[in-house]
Protein backbone atom coordinates (compact mmCIF):
# COMPACT_ATOMS: atom_id res chain seq x y z
CA UNK A 1 0.00 0.00 0.00
CA UNK A 2 1.57 3.19 -1.48
CA UNK A 3 -0.76 5.93 0.21
CA UNK A 4 -1.80 5.92 3.92
CA UNK A 5 -5.33 4.80 4.29
CA UNK A 6 -6.30 8.06 6.72
CA UNK A 7 -4.73 10.12 3.67
CA UNK A 8 -7.44 8.56 0.91
CA UNK A 9 -9.97 9.06 3.83
CA UNK A 10 -9.32 12.38 4.25
CA UNK A 11 -9.16 13.36 0.43
CA UNK A 12 -12.13 11.64 -0.23
CA UNK A 13 -13.65 12.96 2.95
CA UNK A 14 -12.58 16.68 1.35
CA UNK A 15 -14.01 15.80 -2.01
CA UNK A 16 -17.27 14.97 -0.78
CA UNK A 17 -17.65 18.30 1.71
CA UNK A 18 -16.88 20.12 -1.83
CA UNK A 19 -19.88 18.16 -3.65
CA UNK A 20 -21.59 19.04 -1.17
CA UNK A 21 -20.40 22.81 -0.92
CA UNK A 22 -21.72 22.77 -4.80
CA UNK A 23 -25.03 21.30 -4.02
CA UNK A 24 -25.53 24.14 -1.12
CA UNK A 25 -24.65 27.09 -2.85
CA UNK A 26 -25.05 26.47 -6.39
CA UNK A 27 -28.62 27.45 -7.91
CA UNK A 28 -28.68 25.58 -10.92
CA UNK A 29 -30.46 22.46 -11.01
CA UNK A 30 -27.11 20.80 -13.57
CA UNK A 31 -24.65 22.25 -11.07
CA UNK A 32 -26.55 20.95 -8.23
CA UNK A 33 -26.88 17.59 -9.70
CA UNK A 34 -22.96 17.77 -10.70
CA UNK A 35 -22.42 18.28 -6.93
CA UNK A 36 -24.42 15.11 -5.94
CA UNK A 37 -22.28 13.22 -8.50
CA UNK A 38 -19.06 14.53 -6.80
CA UNK A 39 -20.26 13.11 -3.38
CA UNK A 40 -20.90 9.86 -4.97
CA UNK A 41 -17.47 10.05 -6.24
CA UNK A 42 -16.01 10.89 -2.98
CA UNK A 43 -17.73 7.32 -1.25
CA UNK A 44 -16.31 5.62 -4.73
CA UNK A 45 -12.96 6.50 -3.61
CA UNK A 46 -13.32 5.33 0.08
CA UNK A 47 -14.75 2.17 -1.19
CA UNK A 48 -11.98 1.55 -3.36
CA UNK A 49 -9.31 2.45 -0.86
CA UNK A 50 -10.74 0.43 1.64
CA UNK A 51 -11.17 -2.61 -0.84
CA UNK A 52 -7.26 -2.21 -0.86
CA UNK A 53 -6.54 -1.43 2.95
CA UNK A 54 -9.18 -4.64 3.76
CA UNK A 55 -7.62 -6.95 0.99
CA UNK A 56 -11.32 -7.73 -0.17
CA UNK A 57 -13.12 -7.32 -3.50
CA UNK A 58 -16.55 -5.91 -2.14
CA UNK A 59 -15.81 -2.59 -2.10
CA UNK A 60 -14.61 -2.74 -5.86
CA UNK A 61 -18.10 -4.30 -6.44
CA UNK A 62 -19.84 -2.14 -4.76
CA UNK A 63 -18.44 0.81 -6.99
CA UNK A 64 -19.60 -0.94 -9.81
CA UNK A 65 -23.10 -0.95 -8.67
CA UNK A 66 -23.22 2.26 -7.47
CA UNK A 67 -21.83 3.21 -11.01
CA UNK A 68 -25.28 1.40 -12.46
CA UNK A 69 -27.33 3.27 -9.43
CA UNK A 70 -26.03 7.05 -10.65
CA UNK A 71 -26.38 5.91 -14.03
CA UNK A 72 -29.73 5.35 -13.22
CA UNK A 73 -30.31 8.31 -11.15
CA UNK A 74 -29.01 10.70 -13.47
CA UNK A 75 -31.38 9.33 -16.49
CA UNK A 76 -33.93 10.39 -14.65
CA UNK A 77 -32.94 13.78 -12.95
CA UNK A 78 -32.09 14.40 -16.81
CA UNK A 79 -35.32 13.96 -17.71
CA UNK A 80 -36.64 15.73 -14.92
CA UNK A 81 -34.28 18.92 -15.75
CA UNK A 82 -35.70 18.73 -19.84
CA UNK A 83 -38.95 18.53 -18.61
CA UNK A 84 -38.59 20.93 -16.15
CA UNK A 85 -36.99 23.25 -19.09
CA UNK A 86 -40.25 22.70 -21.29
CA UNK A 87 -42.08 24.05 -18.66
CA UNK A 88 -40.69 26.95 -17.34
CA UNK A 89 -37.57 27.92 -19.87
CA UNK A 90 -35.63 28.28 -16.83
CA UNK A 91 -33.80 25.90 -14.71
CA UNK A 92 -33.07 28.05 -11.27
CA UNK A 93 -34.36 26.22 -8.52
CA UNK A 94 -34.73 29.68 -6.67
CA UNK A 95 -37.54 29.81 -9.45
CA UNK A 96 -39.53 27.02 -8.73
CA UNK A 97 -41.67 28.94 -5.74
CA UNK A 98 -45.24 28.32 -6.46
CA UNK A 99 -45.78 26.41 -2.57
CA UNK A 100 -45.33 28.17 0.30
CA UNK A 101 -46.75 27.88 4.01
CA UNK B 1 -27.85 -18.01 -6.97
CA UNK B 2 -29.88 -21.36 -6.98
CA UNK B 3 -33.35 -22.62 -7.33
CA UNK B 4 -33.87 -22.34 -3.44
CA UNK B 5 -32.71 -18.57 -3.58
CA UNK B 6 -35.34 -17.71 -6.49
CA UNK B 7 -38.21 -19.64 -4.84
CA UNK B 8 -37.31 -17.38 -1.34
CA UNK B 9 -37.33 -14.45 -3.57
CA UNK B 10 -40.48 -15.12 -4.73
CA UNK B 11 -42.66 -11.95 -4.39
CA UNK B 12 -39.92 -9.84 -5.28
CA UNK B 13 -39.86 -11.38 -8.29
CA UNK B 14 -43.49 -11.30 -9.27
CA UNK B 15 -43.01 -8.06 -8.51
CA UNK B 16 -40.57 -6.99 -10.42
CA UNK B 17 -41.84 -9.01 -13.39
CA UNK B 18 -45.30 -8.02 -13.34
CA UNK B 19 -44.37 -4.49 -13.34
CA UNK B 20 -41.97 -5.00 -16.41
CA UNK B 21 -44.64 -6.38 -18.00
CA UNK B 22 -47.31 -4.19 -17.43
CA UNK B 23 -44.83 -1.45 -18.42
CA UNK B 24 -43.90 -3.31 -21.70
CA UNK B 25 -47.76 -3.89 -22.40
CA UNK B 26 -48.45 -0.56 -21.69
CA UNK B 27 -46.41 0.57 -24.21
CA UNK B 28 -48.45 -0.78 -27.11
CA UNK B 29 -51.89 -0.80 -25.07
CA UNK B 30 -53.09 2.30 -24.03
CA UNK B 31 -56.42 1.05 -22.04
CA UNK B 32 -55.82 1.92 -19.22
CA UNK B 33 -58.33 -0.23 -16.94
CA UNK B 34 -57.30 -3.52 -17.76
CA UNK B 35 -53.79 -2.45 -16.80
CA UNK B 36 -54.22 -0.87 -13.31
CA UNK B 37 -56.53 -4.59 -13.01
CA UNK B 38 -53.39 -6.57 -13.98
CA UNK B 39 -51.28 -4.19 -11.22
CA UNK B 40 -53.88 -4.79 -8.63
CA UNK B 41 -53.82 -8.74 -9.28
CA UNK B 42 -49.86 -8.58 -9.41
CA UNK B 43 -49.48 -7.12 -5.63
CA UNK B 44 -52.52 -9.10 -4.38
CA UNK B 45 -50.14 -12.01 -5.81
CA UNK B 46 -47.20 -10.79 -4.52
CA UNK B 47 -49.13 -10.69 -1.02
CA UNK B 48 -50.57 -13.75 -1.29
CA UNK B 49 -47.16 -15.81 -2.46
CA UNK B 50 -45.40 -13.84 0.53
CA UNK B 51 -47.61 -15.25 3.18
CA UNK B 52 -48.08 -19.00 1.41
CA UNK B 53 -44.98 -19.91 0.22
CA UNK B 54 -42.76 -21.06 2.71
CA UNK B 55 -38.92 -19.72 2.23
CA UNK B 56 -36.51 -22.81 1.09
CA UNK B 57 -33.54 -20.70 2.46
CA UNK B 58 -33.36 -17.78 5.55
CA UNK B 59 -31.39 -15.81 3.70
CA UNK B 60 -31.43 -14.60 0.18
CA UNK B 61 -27.70 -14.38 -1.80
CA UNK B 62 -26.68 -13.25 1.77
CA UNK B 63 -28.15 -9.53 0.53
CA UNK B 64 -31.69 -9.96 1.80
CA UNK B 65 -33.47 -11.80 4.88
CA UNK B 66 -36.50 -14.15 3.65
CA UNK B 67 -37.50 -14.44 7.41
CA UNK B 68 -41.34 -13.57 9.34
CA UNK B 69 -40.15 -9.94 9.69
CA UNK B 70 -39.16 -9.88 6.17
CA UNK B 71 -42.13 -11.65 5.05
CA UNK B 72 -44.81 -9.39 7.05
CA UNK B 73 -43.34 -6.10 5.65
CA UNK B 74 -43.48 -7.94 1.93
CA UNK B 75 -46.68 -8.67 2.89
CA UNK B 76 -47.64 -4.97 3.92
CA UNK B 77 -45.92 -3.48 1.33
CA UNK B 78 -47.70 -5.71 -1.39
CA UNK B 79 -50.76 -4.58 0.18
CA UNK B 80 -50.09 -1.04 0.16
CA UNK B 81 -49.25 -1.05 -3.70
CA UNK B 82 -52.70 -2.45 -4.59
CA UNK B 83 -54.34 -0.28 -2.36
CA UNK B 84 -52.57 2.71 -3.99
CA UNK B 85 -53.09 1.49 -7.87
CA UNK B 86 -56.95 1.32 -7.03
CA UNK B 87 -56.99 4.88 -5.53
CA UNK B 88 -55.73 5.93 -8.31
CA UNK B 89 -57.42 4.24 -10.82
CA UNK B 90 -59.86 7.15 -11.37
CA UNK B 91 -57.53 10.00 -10.83
CA UNK B 92 -54.84 8.53 -13.54
CA UNK B 93 -57.63 8.14 -16.07
CA UNK B 94 -58.98 12.03 -15.44
CA UNK B 95 -55.59 13.18 -15.24
CA UNK B 96 -54.42 11.50 -18.47
CA UNK B 97 -51.77 10.06 -16.64
CA UNK B 98 -50.12 7.03 -18.66
CA UNK B 99 -51.72 3.73 -16.67
CA UNK B 100 -48.72 1.25 -17.68
CA UNK B 101 -46.08 3.51 -16.72
CA UNK B 102 -47.96 4.15 -13.24
CA UNK B 103 -48.98 1.07 -12.57
CA UNK B 104 -45.41 0.01 -13.04
CA UNK B 105 -43.96 2.34 -11.07
CA UNK B 106 -45.72 1.59 -8.40
CA UNK B 107 -45.59 -1.94 -7.99
CA UNK B 108 -41.29 -1.36 -8.67
CA UNK B 109 -41.71 0.95 -5.45
CA UNK B 110 -43.53 -2.06 -4.08
CA UNK B 111 -40.49 -4.03 -4.61
CA UNK B 112 -38.26 -1.97 -3.15
CA UNK B 113 -39.66 -1.15 -0.20
CA UNK B 114 -39.98 -4.80 0.36
CA UNK B 115 -36.28 -5.74 -0.37
CA UNK B 116 -35.36 -2.64 1.75
CA UNK B 117 -37.48 -4.17 4.82
CA UNK B 118 -35.49 -7.23 4.73
CA UNK B 119 -31.83 -5.81 3.61
CA UNK B 120 -29.07 -7.51 5.92
CA UNK B 121 -26.55 -6.47 3.88
CA UNK B 122 -25.29 -3.05 3.25
CA UNK B 123 -25.31 -3.32 -0.61
CA UNK B 124 -28.71 -4.72 -0.36
CA UNK B 125 -30.06 -1.31 1.57
CA UNK B 126 -28.54 0.91 -0.42
CA UNK B 127 -30.14 -0.96 -3.72
CA UNK B 128 -33.69 -0.68 -2.67
CA UNK B 129 -33.66 2.57 -1.04
CA UNK B 130 -32.44 3.57 -4.67
CA UNK B 131 -35.24 1.28 -6.19
CA UNK B 132 -38.46 2.88 -4.53
CA UNK B 133 -36.65 6.21 -4.83
CA UNK B 134 -36.04 6.02 -8.08
CA UNK B 135 -39.46 5.22 -8.83
CA UNK B 136 -41.41 8.19 -6.62
CA UNK B 137 -39.08 10.39 -8.26
CA UNK B 138 -40.83 10.11 -11.49
CA UNK B 139 -44.48 8.70 -9.65
CA UNK B 140 -44.64 12.47 -7.56
CA UNK B 141 -44.12 14.43 -11.58
CA UNK B 142 -46.45 12.67 -13.22
CA UNK B 143 -49.02 14.63 -13.28
CA UNK B 144 -48.23 16.86 -16.19
CA UNK B 145 -51.04 18.98 -16.51
CA UNK B 146 -50.24 20.41 -13.11
CA UNK B 147 -47.31 23.11 -12.09
CA UNK B 148 -47.38 22.07 -8.66
CA UNK B 149 -46.05 18.07 -9.28
CA UNK B 150 -43.44 19.38 -11.42
CA UNK B 151 -42.05 21.26 -8.64
CA UNK B 152 -42.61 18.60 -6.20
CA UNK B 153 -40.58 16.36 -8.28
CA UNK B 154 -37.95 18.93 -8.77
CA UNK B 155 -37.86 19.11 -4.97
CA UNK B 156 -38.06 15.60 -3.96
CA UNK B 157 -35.59 15.17 -6.67
CA UNK B 158 -32.60 17.31 -5.23
CA UNK B 159 -33.00 16.28 -1.57
CA UNK B 160 -33.30 12.87 -2.43
CA UNK B 161 -30.10 12.95 -4.65
CA UNK B 162 -28.17 14.35 -1.38
CA UNK B 163 -29.58 11.90 0.63
CA UNK B 164 -28.87 9.07 -1.63
CA UNK B 165 -24.80 10.80 -1.78
CA UNK B 166 -25.05 10.91 2.36
CA UNK B 167 -25.88 7.57 2.18
CA UNK B 168 -23.45 6.14 -0.14
CA UNK B 169 -20.96 7.95 1.67
CA UNK B 170 -21.70 7.04 4.97
CA UNK B 171 -22.03 3.11 3.89
CA UNK B 172 -18.28 3.98 2.49
CA UNK B 173 -16.88 4.63 5.88
CA UNK B 174 -18.79 1.85 7.42
CA UNK B 175 -16.91 -0.69 5.25
CA UNK B 176 -13.76 1.65 5.40
CA UNK B 177 -13.87 1.26 9.44
CA UNK B 178 -14.73 -2.56 9.75
CA UNK B 179 -14.02 -4.21 6.87
CA UNK B 180 -17.50 -5.97 6.37
CA UNK B 181 -20.76 -4.62 4.45
CA UNK B 182 -22.94 -7.41 6.16
CA UNK B 183 -24.95 -5.39 8.95
CA UNK B 184 -24.78 -7.64 12.29
CA UNK B 185 -20.80 -8.56 11.22
CA UNK B 186 -19.76 -4.67 10.52
CA UNK B 187 -21.57 -3.80 13.45
CA UNK B 188 -19.47 -6.13 15.68
CA UNK B 189 -16.23 -5.28 13.83
CA UNK B 190 -16.81 -1.99 14.38
CA UNK B 191 -17.18 -2.10 18.15
CA UNK B 192 -14.02 -4.03 18.18
CA UNK B 193 -12.52 -1.67 16.52
CA UNK B 194 -10.09 1.55 18.49
CA UNK B 195 -8.56 4.79 17.54
CA UNK B 196 -9.03 6.67 14.47
CA UNK B 197 -11.07 3.78 12.46
CA UNK B 198 -14.00 4.03 14.92
CA UNK B 199 -14.30 7.75 14.33
CA UNK B 200 -14.31 6.81 10.88
CA UNK B 201 -16.96 4.48 11.59
CA UNK B 202 -19.07 6.41 13.42
CA UNK B 203 -19.00 9.58 11.38
CA UNK B 204 -20.38 6.67 8.71
CA UNK B 205 -23.35 6.73 10.86
CA UNK B 206 -23.45 9.95 11.24
CA UNK B 207 -24.30 10.24 7.55
CA UNK B 208 -26.49 7.33 7.02
CA UNK B 209 -29.04 9.43 10.04
CA UNK B 210 -28.84 12.05 7.99
CA UNK B 211 -29.75 10.40 4.89
CA UNK B 212 -32.69 8.66 6.89
CA UNK B 213 -32.97 11.78 7.75
CA UNK B 214 -33.90 13.01 4.68
CA UNK B 215 -36.35 10.17 3.80
CA UNK B 216 -38.30 10.21 6.43
CA UNK B 217 -38.53 14.09 7.05
CA UNK B 218 -37.16 14.49 10.48
CA UNK B 219 -36.60 17.81 11.19
CA UNK B 220 -33.70 19.76 10.67
CA UNK B 221 -34.36 17.90 7.69
CA UNK B 222 -37.82 18.26 7.14
CA UNK B 223 -39.04 21.29 4.90
CA UNK B 224 -39.13 19.59 1.89
CA UNK B 225 -42.47 17.79 3.05
CA UNK B 226 -45.43 19.73 3.01
CA UNK B 227 -44.34 21.01 -0.48
CA UNK B 228 -43.95 18.07 -2.16
CA UNK B 229 -46.94 15.99 -0.69
CA UNK B 230 -48.60 19.36 -2.17
CA UNK B 231 -47.63 19.08 -5.35
CA UNK B 232 -47.68 15.14 -5.67
CA UNK B 233 -50.83 13.48 -6.86
CA UNK B 234 -53.01 12.70 -3.87
CA UNK B 235 -52.47 8.94 -4.26
CA UNK B 236 -48.62 9.26 -5.24
CA UNK B 237 -48.60 11.22 -1.82
CA UNK B 238 -50.35 8.03 0.35
CA UNK B 239 -48.06 6.16 -0.93
CA UNK B 240 -44.96 8.17 -0.29
CA UNK B 241 -46.21 9.40 3.05
CA UNK B 242 -46.84 5.65 4.35
CA UNK B 243 -44.58 3.05 2.34
CA UNK B 244 -41.35 5.06 1.52
CA UNK B 245 -41.24 6.28 5.40
CA UNK B 246 -42.18 3.40 6.92
CA UNK B 247 -39.76 0.61 4.92
CA UNK B 248 -37.20 2.79 5.75
CA UNK B 249 -38.05 2.56 9.43
CA UNK B 250 -38.83 -1.25 9.11
CA UNK B 251 -34.93 -1.59 8.00
CA UNK B 252 -33.63 0.81 10.84
CA UNK B 253 -35.55 -1.63 13.59
CA UNK B 254 -34.74 -4.90 11.79
CA UNK B 255 -31.02 -3.59 11.61
CA UNK B 256 -31.16 -3.02 15.26
CA UNK B 257 -32.69 -5.97 16.25
CA UNK B 258 -30.13 -7.87 14.46
CA UNK B 259 -27.20 -6.70 15.39
CA UNK B 260 -27.59 -5.12 19.00
CA UNK B 261 -27.29 -1.61 20.20
CA UNK B 262 -25.62 0.34 17.31
CA UNK B 263 -25.69 3.95 18.21
CA UNK B 264 -24.88 4.22 22.20
CA UNK B 265 -22.69 7.19 21.13
CA UNK B 266 -24.82 8.50 18.74
CA UNK B 267 -28.17 8.25 21.76
CA UNK B 268 -27.86 11.96 22.30
CA UNK B 269 -28.02 12.98 18.79
CA UNK B 270 -30.72 11.04 18.07
CA UNK B 271 -32.57 11.92 21.18
CA UNK B 272 -32.50 15.73 20.23
CA UNK B 273 -33.78 14.83 16.86
CA UNK B 274 -36.84 12.92 17.58
CA UNK B 275 -37.77 15.67 20.14
CA UNK B 276 -37.12 18.39 17.76
CA UNK B 277 -38.82 16.28 15.18
CA UNK B 278 -42.20 15.89 17.09
CA UNK B 279 -42.04 19.30 17.76
CA UNK B 280 -41.35 20.59 14.61
CA UNK B 281 -44.12 18.99 13.20
CA UNK B 282 -46.62 19.92 15.89
CA UNK B 283 -46.06 23.58 15.72
CA UNK B 284 -45.75 23.47 11.66
CA UNK B 285 -49.56 22.31 11.43
CA UNK B 286 -50.74 24.90 13.73
CA UNK B 287 -50.18 27.49 11.08
CA UNK B 288 -51.05 25.40 7.79
CA UNK B 289 -54.35 26.25 5.83
CA UNK B 290 -53.74 23.18 3.33
CA UNK B 291 -55.44 19.72 4.12
CA UNK B 292 -52.39 18.28 2.51
CA UNK B 293 -49.59 20.26 4.13
CA UNK B 294 -51.09 19.52 7.85
CA UNK B 295 -51.19 16.20 6.95
CA UNK B 296 -47.06 16.29 5.93
CA UNK B 297 -46.74 17.97 9.15
CA UNK B 298 -48.49 15.57 11.31
CA UNK B 299 -46.23 13.08 9.62
CA UNK B 300 -43.39 14.78 10.42
CA UNK B 301 -44.76 14.61 14.14
CA UNK B 302 -45.23 10.56 13.48
CA UNK B 303 -41.55 9.95 12.35
CA UNK B 304 -40.61 11.62 15.47
CA UNK B 305 -42.70 9.26 17.68
CA UNK B 306 -41.78 6.22 15.51
CA UNK B 307 -37.87 7.49 16.18
CA UNK B 308 -38.67 7.32 20.03
CA UNK B 309 -39.51 3.92 20.10
CA UNK B 310 -36.55 2.65 17.61
CA UNK B 311 -34.57 4.78 20.20
CA UNK B 312 -35.25 2.34 23.27
CA UNK B 313 -33.54 -0.67 21.14
CA UNK B 314 -35.24 -2.96 23.46
CA UNK B 315 -37.71 -5.62 21.66
CA UNK B 316 -40.83 -3.77 23.31
CA UNK B 317 -39.89 -0.72 21.45
CA UNK B 318 -39.48 -2.77 18.45
CA UNK B 319 -42.28 -4.12 18.94
CA UNK B 320 -44.65 -0.91 19.54
CA UNK B 321 -42.49 0.73 16.54
CA UNK B 322 -43.78 -2.32 14.43
CA UNK B 323 -47.26 -1.72 15.77
CA UNK B 324 -46.98 2.01 15.16
CA UNK B 325 -45.41 1.94 11.39
CA UNK B 326 -48.89 -0.45 10.34
CA UNK B 327 -50.91 1.98 12.18
CA UNK B 328 -49.81 4.79 10.48
CA UNK B 329 -49.29 3.69 7.28
CA UNK B 330 -52.88 2.15 7.11
CA UNK B 331 -54.50 5.64 8.81
CA UNK B 332 -52.46 8.01 6.79
CA UNK B 333 -53.36 6.03 3.36
CA UNK B 334 -57.02 6.02 3.99
CA UNK B 335 -56.60 10.19 4.87
CA UNK B 336 -54.77 10.95 1.36
CA UNK B 337 -57.62 8.51 0.04
CA UNK B 338 -60.50 10.32 0.75
CA UNK B 339 -58.78 13.43 -0.59
CA UNK B 340 -57.76 11.35 -4.40
CA UNK B 341 -61.66 9.87 -4.12
CA UNK B 342 -63.10 13.86 -3.77
CA UNK B 343 -60.84 14.89 -6.63
CA UNK B 344 -62.31 16.28 -10.08
CA UNK B 345 -61.61 18.30 -12.96
CA UNK B 346 -60.92 21.03 -10.75
CA UNK B 347 -58.18 18.77 -9.05
CA UNK B 348 -58.05 17.74 -5.19
CA UNK B 349 -59.78 19.62 -2.80
CA UNK B 350 -56.71 21.51 -0.87
CA UNK B 351 -57.42 24.45 1.23
CA UNK B 352 -59.80 24.88 4.23
CA UNK B 353 -62.04 26.54 2.30
CA UNK B 354 -62.95 24.33 0.01
CA UNK B 355 -63.19 21.53 2.68
CA UNK B 356 -65.88 23.74 4.76
CA UNK B 357 -68.78 22.26 5.01
CA UNK B 358 -68.29 19.38 2.88
CA UNK B 359 -69.07 17.27 5.82
CA UNK B 360 -73.11 17.46 4.48
CA UNK B 361 -72.35 17.36 0.91
CA UNK B 362 -69.98 13.77 1.55
CA UNK B 363 -71.14 12.80 4.82
CA UNK B 364 -69.64 8.99 4.63
CA UNK B 365 -65.91 10.12 3.25
CA UNK B 366 -65.95 13.08 5.61
CA UNK B 367 -66.74 10.57 8.78
CA UNK B 368 -64.10 8.32 7.47
CA UNK B 369 -62.24 11.41 7.35
CA UNK B 370 -62.93 12.24 10.76
CA UNK B 371 -62.21 8.75 12.04
CA UNK B 372 -58.66 8.49 10.04
CA UNK B 373 -57.94 12.17 11.91
CA UNK B 374 -58.60 11.33 15.21
CA UNK B 375 -56.69 7.89 14.83
CA UNK B 376 -53.36 10.27 13.52
CA UNK B 377 -54.40 12.39 16.88
CA UNK B 378 -54.65 9.23 19.36
CA UNK B 379 -58.06 9.47 19.96
CA UNK B 380 -58.99 6.29 22.96
CA UNK B 381 -60.34 3.01 21.06
CA UNK B 382 -58.96 4.16 17.62
CA UNK B 383 -55.91 2.29 16.18
CA UNK B 384 -53.71 5.56 16.82
CA UNK B 385 -54.12 5.38 20.62
CA UNK B 386 -52.95 2.06 21.53
CA UNK B 387 -49.84 2.95 18.45
CA UNK B 388 -48.94 5.89 20.42
CA UNK B 389 -49.36 4.67 24.04
CA UNK B 390 -47.41 1.39 22.85
CA UNK B 391 -44.25 3.32 22.03
CA UNK B 392 -44.88 6.03 24.74
CA UNK B 393 -44.69 2.65 27.55
CA UNK B 394 -41.70 1.19 25.79
CA UNK B 395 -39.94 4.78 25.72
CA UNK B 396 -41.39 4.92 29.68
CA UNK B 397 -39.86 1.58 30.56
CA UNK B 398 -36.39 2.32 28.85
CA UNK B 399 -36.50 5.72 30.92
CA UNK B 400 -36.89 8.36 28.10
CA UNK B 401 -38.85 10.23 30.44
CA UNK B 402 -37.89 13.43 28.82
CA UNK B 403 -39.09 12.33 25.49
CA UNK B 404 -41.99 10.96 26.78
CA UNK B 405 -43.42 14.66 28.22
CA UNK B 406 -42.36 15.74 24.51
CA UNK B 407 -44.24 13.26 23.23
CA UNK B 408 -47.38 13.73 24.89
CA UNK B 409 -46.95 17.68 24.58
CA UNK B 410 -46.85 17.16 20.78
CA UNK B 411 -49.95 15.05 20.55
CA UNK B 412 -51.72 17.44 22.96
CA UNK B 413 -51.24 20.15 20.54
CA UNK B 414 -51.91 18.10 17.11
CA UNK B 415 -55.53 17.36 18.99
CA UNK B 416 -55.83 21.08 18.42
CA UNK B 417 -55.44 20.66 14.73
CA UNK B 418 -57.10 17.62 14.00
CA UNK B 419 -60.16 18.65 15.72
CA UNK B 420 -59.95 22.40 13.51
CA UNK B 421 -60.02 20.21 10.68
CA UNK B 422 -63.29 18.45 12.05
CA UNK B 423 -64.99 20.78 12.72
CA UNK B 424 -64.50 22.90 10.02
CA UNK B 425 -66.03 19.73 8.02
CA UNK B 426 -68.96 19.87 9.90
CA UNK B 427 -69.56 24.26 9.02
CA UNK B 428 -72.96 24.81 8.05
CA UNK B 429 -71.58 26.25 4.69
CA UNK B 430 -73.99 26.99 2.16
CA UNK B 431 -71.59 27.42 -0.73
CA UNK B 432 -69.39 23.88 -0.23
CA UNK B 433 -69.75 22.66 -3.22
CA UNK B 434 -69.87 18.78 -4.47
CA UNK B 435 -67.01 17.36 -5.09
CA UNK B 436 -66.55 13.57 -6.98
CA UNK B 437 -68.74 10.63 -6.15
CA UNK B 438 -65.71 8.82 -6.25
CA UNK B 439 -65.74 5.15 -7.73
CA UNK B 440 -65.96 1.37 -6.14
CA UNK B 441 -62.06 1.13 -6.02
CA UNK B 442 -61.91 4.04 -3.95
CA UNK B 443 -64.30 3.41 -1.51
CA UNK B 444 -63.33 -0.02 -0.65
CA UNK B 445 -59.94 1.24 0.24
CA UNK B 446 -61.09 3.79 2.51
CA UNK B 447 -63.51 0.83 4.09
CA UNK B 448 -60.59 -1.12 4.33
CA UNK B 449 -58.59 1.43 6.15
CA UNK B 450 -61.50 2.71 8.39
CA UNK B 451 -62.31 -1.02 9.51
CA UNK B 452 -58.81 -1.97 10.07
CA UNK B 453 -58.57 1.95 12.32
CA UNK B 454 -61.11 0.25 14.26
CA UNK B 455 -60.10 -3.23 14.59
CA UNK B 456 -56.96 -2.31 15.72
CA UNK B 457 -57.99 0.02 18.05
CA UNK B 458 -60.72 -2.25 19.92
CA UNK B 459 -58.20 -5.78 19.75
CA UNK B 460 -54.38 -4.03 19.29
CA UNK B 461 -53.64 -8.21 20.94
CA UNK B 462 -53.82 -9.96 17.38
CA UNK B 463 -51.45 -7.88 15.43
CA UNK B 464 -49.24 -7.23 19.17
CA UNK B 465 -49.14 -11.26 18.93
CA UNK B 466 -48.26 -11.50 15.30
CA UNK B 467 -45.26 -8.58 15.83
CA UNK B 468 -43.90 -10.73 18.83
CA UNK B 469 -43.26 -13.63 16.77
CA UNK B 470 -41.65 -12.17 13.27
CA UNK B 471 -39.30 -10.15 15.62
CA UNK B 472 -35.71 -11.11 14.51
Amino acid sequence: MMIPFGHALSFAAALFVLGLTCVLLRRQVIMILIGVEIMLNAASLVFVSASAYWQQVDGQVFVILLMAITAAEVAVALAMVVYLWRRKRTLVADEFNGMSG
Amino acid sequence: MSLSDLLAMLPILILAFGATAILMAGAWYREPLPLLAGGIVTALLGALSAGLVTPPVPEIAGLFSAGGYARFYTILWSLLAAAGLMTGSRYIIEKRIGAGEYVSLVLYAAAGMALLSSATHLVGLFIALETFTLAFYILIASNRNCALAAEAGLKYLLLGAVATGFMAFGIALIYAASGSLVLPDAVMRLKAETGELQAWGLLGWGMILIAVGFKISLAPFHLWTPDVYQGAPAPVTGLLATGSKGAVVAALVGLLAMSGPVWNDLTDLVWLLAALTMLAGAFGALGQSNLKRLLAYSSVTHMGTLLVGVLCQTSEGFAATTFYVVVYVVTSLGAFAVIASLADGRGEPMTFDQWRGLGYRHPVRCGVLVLLLLSLAGLPATAGFMAKFAVFHAALQSGYIGLLMIGILASVISFAFYLRVTMLLFQPDEKASSWHQGSVFEHTVLAVCSSAVLVLGLFPGLLFGLIRQILP
